[in-house]
């Protein structure tokens, strides 16, 4: 599904160059659910910037779905994300002039779909996190729970393959993370892939895999699907 | 892909600075489409054609020092020596200067001894060289004859027998009619022959409201000072000025001399109106330049306050052209909906304009231009920072605020 080979990226000011990923190679088969962990600074966001096709890799070569993606152009790139891949902010990025609705079907009206297939496709999300009744909703109206869950819903509308996930419990209590995190394990066991940045070891441990980056480098891999007591936690 | 339900929901949300914007494009179309026709009206004005060959021409006004000086004499001598000039084409001897906005006018009757219903003109005493002079065109009739001429003093009072008038003023006083043999009545019972009618001629005044219609006489009277014009040959009028008062001088030192170029004339005349279309177009552009900032400033402020929003709907799959358009569709719903409440706005102070000011009346056509002018600027003030706009990485979406 998403296979970096020694990519690189690196910033660079007027007097100094940072080298935010080093050497960083990482594979993720389809239909898992990879968790990212690491101190701040360590390069997590930049790998799911560079993973999300937010930003390009300065060196190195980034397959997804086995097509080399690292140097495509601006507009393929806007394609990719909006087709293949969903996802999910710390912050919840709604947009807050627009209702519920309007906020799923962002994503679906870059996509070209027809007002027909979007609302089918809203609605059913709706469904699956269960705000069906709030689709005229602000998003100030809703507690920050449920503006997660329409955030996944957002990622969700347009079917991606493949899920990133930015501390998606990162600005909730642990009762609506719990909620959050229950949703995305349900996601995921219909198939799509989901790679998940967190601080909590706790939700870490209860991805199928958990990869650390440490200053810019992957530096253990555990394979936490054997442990199945830290799936109930 | 125009999104335009959900813009319009964002919109309605914000609703004060676009309204406020709205607004403002509204009040300069009302004040610019009123602008422009004042401007246009202005325009026209100065472009009518005057009928007369003012660049070839040169007036120049003869003052005898002496009291007693014989005014009819120097006129022949005078012309006789203009004539002869090289580069002179010809040269009249005239009472007032034409498009000067000095000038005399009467007004004339179609019958003996009417004293209500007649129709002003401007009037005119020269001799029978004034149409190739001036360059006139004798569209009916003849022109005077030299033996038609009458001099004499001021204080006689003479009877006049023939005269050549404008188109316009034939068509005023004779509607309908052809108004040669027909007689003129300046408020007596002795006729004035219409022998002659020329395509057209300005006057004296340009902000006349009867400009256009004038009488010109045979007459040369024995006054103190006295007008002369002389036409050069086409390109050569600068050339003749230099040697005008030298030679004139040099028949009869007698005399204050002075001679100015007809155009300079015209350009005082007009002054007035130029000066109103610079000011009333320094006034359009000011007023355009000041919406255009409040638009850059409105535009700039949306587009960095909704940075992180931008940021989200690049990670979700817009195109930076997406971006872009999303500003410039929603500069033109602002644009669009300023427009309309300004075309209202224009028509109704436009109403006012013409009642209590006589300004010209608003029509589609200059609207509709001022109207689209309205929403190129909008535009053009909205799209450097739309542009700007669609550089916001899409990993604004990842940062924290």
């Amino acid at each position: 599904m998403l296979k970096m080979h020694n990519v690189r990226k690196s910033f660079r000011t007027d007097t100094i160059e940072t080298h935010a990923l080093r050497d960083f190679s990482l594979e993720v088969k389809e239909g898992e659910f990879v968790s990212v962990t690491g101190p701040s600074g360590s390069g997590k966001t930049t790998f799911l910037n560079i993973a999300g096709l937010l930003e390009t890799p300065t060196g190195g070569q980034y397959l997804l779905d086995s097509e080399d993606v690292s140097n495509l152009n601006d507009r393929q790139r806007s394609r990719l994300r909006n087709e293949k891949i969903g996802f999910i902010f710390q912050g919840f990025n709604l947009i807050p002039d627009l209702n519920l609705f309007d906020n799923i079907d962002v994503p679906l009206r870059y996509r070209g779909f027809n007002a027909k297939e979007r609302r089918k496709r809203i609605e059913k999300v709706l469904e699956q996190v269960g705000l069906s009744a709030r689709a005229k909703h602000l998003p100030a109206q809703l507690s920050g729970g449920q503006q997660q869950r329409v955030a996944i819903a957002r990622a969700l509308a347009g079917e991606p393959r493949f899920l990133l996930a930015d501390e998606p419990t990162g600005n909730l209590d642990s009762l609506m993370a719990r909620q959050v995190m229950e949703l995305l394990e349900f996601i995921n066991e219909w198939g799509t892939t989901i790679v998940m940045v967190t601080h909590d070891p706790e939700l870490a441990r209860r991805a199928h895999r958990n990869i650390q980056i440490v200053d810019g480098q992957v530096c253990d891999l555990r394979t936490l699907t054997e442990q199945p007591e830290a799936a109930t936690a | 892909m125009l999104e335009l339900q959900p813009m319009l929901s964002a919109l309605w949300r914000n609703k004060v600075p676009a309204l406020l914007i709205s607004l403002q494009l509204a009040l300069t179309l009302a004040i610019i489409s009123n602008i422009v026709i004042i401007i246009q009206e202005r325009i026209e004005k100065i472009g009518r054609p005057t009928g007369i060959a003012v660049e070839e021409i040169i007036a120049i006004n003869v003052m005898a020092i002496p009291q007693d000086y014989d005014m009819i004499g120097a006129i022949s001598a005078d012309m006789d020596l203009l004539r002869k000039l090289p580069l002179v084409k010809d040269a009249t001897v005239t009472n007032q200067v034409p498009l000067s906005q000095s000038g005399s006018a009467g007004t004339f009757y179609t019958q003996p001894n009417q004293k209500v219903g007649g129709e002003n003109s401007n009037r005119y005493n020269t001799d029978p060289n004034f149409i190739n002079t001036l360059g006139l065109k004798l569209v009916a009739g003849r022109n005077f004859t030299n033996t038609e001429m009458q001099y004499y003093d001021p204080s006689e009072i003479r009877d006049v027998n023939v005269a050549v008038i404008t188109q316009q003023f034939a068509e005023n006083i004779y509607p309908g009619q052809d108004p040669i043999g027909k007689p003129l009545y300046d408020g007596d019972s002795h006729p004035i022959e219409i022998i002659g009618v020329v395509e057209r001629h300005l006057g004296a005044w340009v902000d006349w409201s009867k400009a256009g219609n004038v009488a010109f006489f045979p007459i040369a009277r024995n006054t103190q000072d006295i007008n002369y014009l002389v036409r050069a040959e086409p390109g050569k009028r600068d050339e003749v000025l230099k040697t005008l008062v030298e030679k004139l001088s040099e028949r009869d030192p007698q005399r204050v001399i002075k001679t100015r170029i007809l155009s300079e004339y015209v350009a005082r005349s007009y002054a007035g109106d130029n000066l109103m279309v610079k000011v009333l177009s320094i006034v359009a552009a000011t007023l355009s330049f000041i919406v255009a900032l409040g638009i850059v400033g409105l535009t700039i402020f949306w587009i960095n306050q909704r940075a992180k929003q931008i940021g989200v709907k690049r990670a979700l799959g817009a195109t930076r052209s997406n971006i872009s358009r999303y500003f410039l569709v929603e500069n033109s719903l602002i644009a669009v909906t300023g427009i309309a409440l300004g075309s209202a706005a224009a028509l109704i102070v436009n109403q006012y304009m013409v009642r209590d000011y006589s300004q010209p009346v608003l029509t589609l056509v200059p609207l509709s231009i001022c109207a689209l002018l309205v929403l190129v600027v909008s535009l053009t003030a909205a799209l450097a920072p739309a542009l700007r706009a669609a550089n916001i990485s899409p990993a604004t979406a990842t940062r924290s605020v």
